[in-house]
């Protein structure tokens, strides 16, 4: 194993080309990691930071909450299903917000609530919101007023928060009231009454699931209600883009154990007559195949590492329109996927080595 | 006790259609410190006897008798680990492992043997001792690229003798050196070889060799004969 | 070539190696090609194919459709600006219609009869000819929107029947309707009976012949207040959902073809540098330099075609086996152009291992240990 390390140090010009090619494979996975997670996380930031087990949409309204409509009747039922042990309203509206100073508008959700999600503090007076940080990509600033929809509708930067995103439009926590008079002033064709509510979230000690059940039938099934989790994957496009992107990932490092496999099988190849000789002079199979197994994945850690400073710097030269987010579990994940894909790769020469005859170190040219 | 017995060796290939008899009804019985030159023209079946003589082929029939082992039957497992223990081999072209030091190129043999810390101390330091005896002890930290013919040579033959073997198997250890320092290795060979009481075997088509060797055997066509 | 093939056969293992590593690259590129082509196709393929060539949305609207709205007044501003020949409302909606029986989410595209707007890809039956008529984009038959079929609206009032499909004209990833103008606006009000008023979505223009689209919409943008005029292919390509999937995709493609060069490119250089003894030797023996180059083009060649064939085979059955509901396939185009590109840059890859090709000198066969690796 010691020899294996020494070849590294000492021929590192051997293993250039695998290293190399495994930096672009490595840029290559994170790109698409974070492109995932990027998506993921921008669209779901809204749901993920509600401390509520359960969403109720209205059945009408295939799981998006856009589309959903509660009346304050249909949630007074709701409410009154054993169980329930707090509901509160939510309201999403899509909408382009003027920014002072800026010549394009910025991509807004504004969303109207009563329970604090995570990390948003409690609804702030009417007129004002917690702007989400993201928000400052285009250059809405601490104290400002947005000019919100086709009409205007002032609003003012009270506080920022984080993780918060609907759909990749930066987040606008606002008042119920404040809500309404936004969304209806802005579609003229989804109006809301005061007490209406386009989605309740809803907070049970009991299993979720249970009380899921119990509240679409309470309302003779004018409601679908889902867990937070399937709530979060009802997210447009969220389940498409995990399957989609998964599967472009795992291709990927099935490329990654061909190229490994590829240059150490050349790498075998020139090292067949010293092998010979190791055979002859009484090293096993094993520990040849050991010795190139520990190059392989520290050729793939080289490269993780290469490769990810690369695509940190790349991170920063992409548009904000591309949503790239780099995040510490998938690099994790991506490194243990390099190094066993590496390994597997590498261990594709044990025939090969195995083959190799002892007896050939003996006279050869003649 | 004999270093090495070959009673009644054959090996047999196919090739094709034909059955190629590579080594014919071999006997030779080598002494514990006798040095043997073993002469014959390409493809008469030096190659193959030593293999089989080393550990590294099985023959067809007959047996093969190292040191008390006799090593006829043993799996291509258990020949490989009598190797590490047992014989030595300073072989034609490829010797020496390009990327590691002279004294680390002892050590590969050296590591085959010992486990443990306290053996591997062992082995560095008797790796140490016999670069001093070969005239090597300022050269350890030398890659072979950096090391002359005669050099390289003279690793790879303290590399064969780093595991106390009963055997050592020569091939054609003069032909990459000019005369003067073949006669040099050659004395070398004969003095550590005799020194250490250990066998050798040199494989040679060069006449000069066999002044320095104890007795002389041709091979013609696989079989042998006594010169 | 002889040299060439020999080498492949005897030495298989690393050029079907290699050959499976472009081919893995090459199925990721058409791959995502196709499902990026399809996603685009889904979400804004009514938009593609309708036939205004200029179209205006409201200023607010971030070149988005639905969100976008105008006042009808915009329409006779719009008509009325030089160069355009026709201007015509549209409108665009999601709403839950009931059709075969079950509730489902479709779009409507309303257009005034005679104005621009009107779907460009009918493959089966006709235009709408009047009132409650419809044409549906095609691929959703198994949802119940084959021509004949009742849709019932919102509301229980309205029906449109379907007079003829269309080919790649869904929005949204919904199946969709193009109608009349008045059958759209019925459909708003349906929907939400408190409205009192339905604003087009848009202005559809088509522009008079010698004027480009664009100069037609940068006269719009320039002369009509609190719009947004955009080509059809530029409301197409900047539409927000299609931008960043395009550039976002771009770039993965991108870093596909980086890894096919970077790989093939080293994969000829070791193997020359290999095969240096056996190169010396046969120019040594009057091989000429560029019949050995052109052995390693030959090779390049090879190896990049069986990618081709493997990758292609291989989008080909993962767009199949996904079922995939959003109609992607593998164009022929596109596995041109890849194919092109793959074989174009691992030759100009191959340069190196070219380079090191020429510079062989057939003398050192004479030297000691020239022959050696």
């Amino acid at each position: 194993m010691r020899n294996a390390l020494r070849e590294l140090r000492r021929r590192p010009q051997r293993f250039l080309a695998v290293t190399a090619a495994l930096v672009v494979l490595t840029v290559l996975l994170l790109f698409l990691g974070g492109l995932l997670d990027g998506l993921f996380i921008g669209a779901t930031g809204a749901f993920r930071a509600q401390r509520a087990s359960l969403f109720v949409y209205s059945s009408d309204a295939n799981d998006s909450v856009i589309r959903s409509r509660i009346p304050a009747e249909l949630r007074a039922q709701v409410e009154s299903v054993p169980g329930v042990r707090a509901v509160g309203g939510l309201g999403v509206s899509l909408l382009g917000a003027r920014v002072p100073g800026q010549q394009d508008l910025a991509d807004t959700a504004v969303i109207g609530y009563e329970r604090r999600p995570a990390g948003v503090p409690a609804t702030p007076p009417a007129g004002s919101a917690w702007a989400d940080r993201r928000l400052e990509a285009f250059g809405v600033k601490l104290g400002q007023t947005l000019r919100l929809g086709p009409r205007g509708i002032p609003l003012r930067v009270r506080g920022w928060v984080s993780d918060t995103n609907y759909l990749l439009q930066g987040a606008l926590w606002v008042a119920p009231t404040t809500w309404r008079e936004v969304q209806n002033a802005s579609r003229p064709d989804a109006q809301f009454a005061p007490g209406a509510f386009q989605a309740l979230v809803v907070d049970t000690a009991d299993d979720p699931a249970t009380v899921a059940r119990r509240i679409d039938d309470s309302t003779g099934g004018s409601t679908n209600t889902l867990t937070k989790d399937a709530a979060i994957l009802a997210s447009p496009g969220t389940r498409q883009q995990k399957s989609t992107f998964n599967g472009i990932i795992g291709v990927t490092f099935a490329v990654v154990g061909l190229v490994v496999a590829l240059f150490f099988a050349l790498l075998t190849i020139e090292r067949v007559p010293i092998y010979g000789v190791l055979k002859a002079l009484g090293t096993t199979t094993r520990r040849l195949v050991a010795g190139m197994l520990l190059q392989a994945v520290i050729v793939a850690s080289v490269a993780f590492i290469t490769g990810g400073l690369l695509t940190y710097g790349l991170t920063r030269l992409l548009p904000a329109r591309i949503p790239l987010l780099l995040v510490e579990s998938r690099a994790i994940t991506t490194f243990a996927g390099l190094v066993l894909t590496a390994a597997i790769g590498g261990a594709l020469s044990l025939r090969r080595i195995a083959r190799i005859d002892p007896v050939t170190a003996i006279g050869t040219g003649t | 006790m004999p270093a090495l017995q070959l009673i009644d060796v054959s090996k047999r290939y196919r090739s094709g259609d034909e059955d190629i008899v590579a080594v014919d009804h071999a006997a030779l019985t080598l002494g514990d410190d006798e040095v043997l030159a073993l002469v014959g023209p390409s493809g008469s079946g030096k190659t193959t006897l030593i293999s089989i003589a080393g550990g590294l082929m099985t023959p067809t029939s007959g047996r093969v008798i190292v040191g008390e082992q006799d090593i006829t039957d043993y799996s291509a497992r258990e020949l490989t680990r009598f190797r590490s223990e047992h014989i030595g081999f300073v072989f034609q072209t490829v010797n020496l492992v390009p990327f590691l030091t002279a004294r680390e190129n002892l050590l590969v043999v050296g590591e085959l043997v010992a486990s443990g810390r306290g053996r591997r101390q062992q082995a560095g330091a008797r790796a140490d001792q016999l670069l001093e005896e070969l005239g090597l002890g300022h050269r350890g930290t030398n890659l072979p690229s950096e090391l002359s013919g005669g050099e390289r040579q003279r690793v790879a033959i303290g590399r064969a003798l780093m595991n106390e073997p009963e055997l050592v198997l020569f091939d054609e250890p003069t032909s990459a050196l000019d005369t003067h320092l073949g006669e040099q290795v050659m004395e070398l060979i004969r003095s550590e070889v005799k020194g250490r009481g250990t066998a050798a075997v040199i494989v040679t088509h060069d006449h000069r060799v066999t002044r320095y060797c104890d007795r002389v055997v041709s091979i013609t066509d696989g079989r042998l004969a006594d010169d | 070539m002889f040299l060439a093939l020999r080498e492949i056969r005897r030495t298989k293992a690393r050029f079907i190696l290699l050959a499976g590593a472009v081919g893995l690259l090459v199925f990721l590129i058409l791959f995502v090609q196709a499902l990026t082509g399809a996603l685009i196709r889904q979400f804004i393929g009514a938009v593609d194919h309708q036939s205004g060539q200029v179209l205006v949305y409201g200023a607010d609207a971030r070149k988005n459709l639905e969100g976008s709205r105008v006042p009808p007044t915009t329409v006779e501003r719009v008509a009325a600006v030089p160069g355009v020949a026709a201007a015509g409302p549209l409108g665009e909606g999601t709403f839950s219609v009931r059709i075969g029986g079950a509730a489902r989410d479709a779009t409507l595209f309303g257009y005034e009869l005679g104005k621009p707007g009107a779907p460009t890809t009918l493959v089966d039956g006709r235009l709408p000819r009047a009132d409650f008529e419809g044409v549906a984009s095609d691929g959703n038959s198994a949802k119940g929107f084959r021509i004949g079929a009742v849709i019932h609206l919102d509301g229980g009032a309205h029906t449109i029947r379907v007079v003829g499909i269309a080919r790649d004209a869904n929005f949204s990833v919904l199946p969709t309707v193009f109608t009349t103008f008045t059958t759209y606006t019925q459909a708003r009000l349906d929907a939400n009976p408190g409205s009192r008023v339905v604003f087009p979505s848009a202005v559809a223009a088509t522009v008079d012949p010698g004027v480009s689209p664009e100069t037609a919409r940068d006269r719009i943008n320039q002369s009509v207040p609190g719009v947004q005029a955009l080509t059809r292919a530029q409301a197409v390509a900047e539409s927000p959902g299609v931008a960043s999937v395009s550039e976002s995709i771009g770039a993965v493609v991108l870093l596909c073809f980086f890894v096919v060069i970077v790989v093939s490119g080293l994969f000829f250089l070791i193997l020359t540098v290999q095969k240096a003894p056996a190169l010396t030797l046969l120019r040594a023996i009057g091989v000429k330099a560029g019949a050995l180059v052109r052995a390693l083009v030959a090779q390049a060649t090879i190896v990049v075609l069986g990618g081709l064939v493997i990758g292609t085979a291989l989008a080909w059955l993962a767009l199949d086996a996904a079922g995939n509901g959003l109609g992607a396939r593998v164009e022929a185009g596109s596995v041109v152009e890849t194919g092109v590109l793959v074989l174009v840059l691992s030759l100009l890859a191959s340069l190196g291992a070219a380079r090191r090709v020429l510079r062989i000198d057939p003398v050192r066969a004479t030297v000691p240990g020239g022959l050696e690796a």
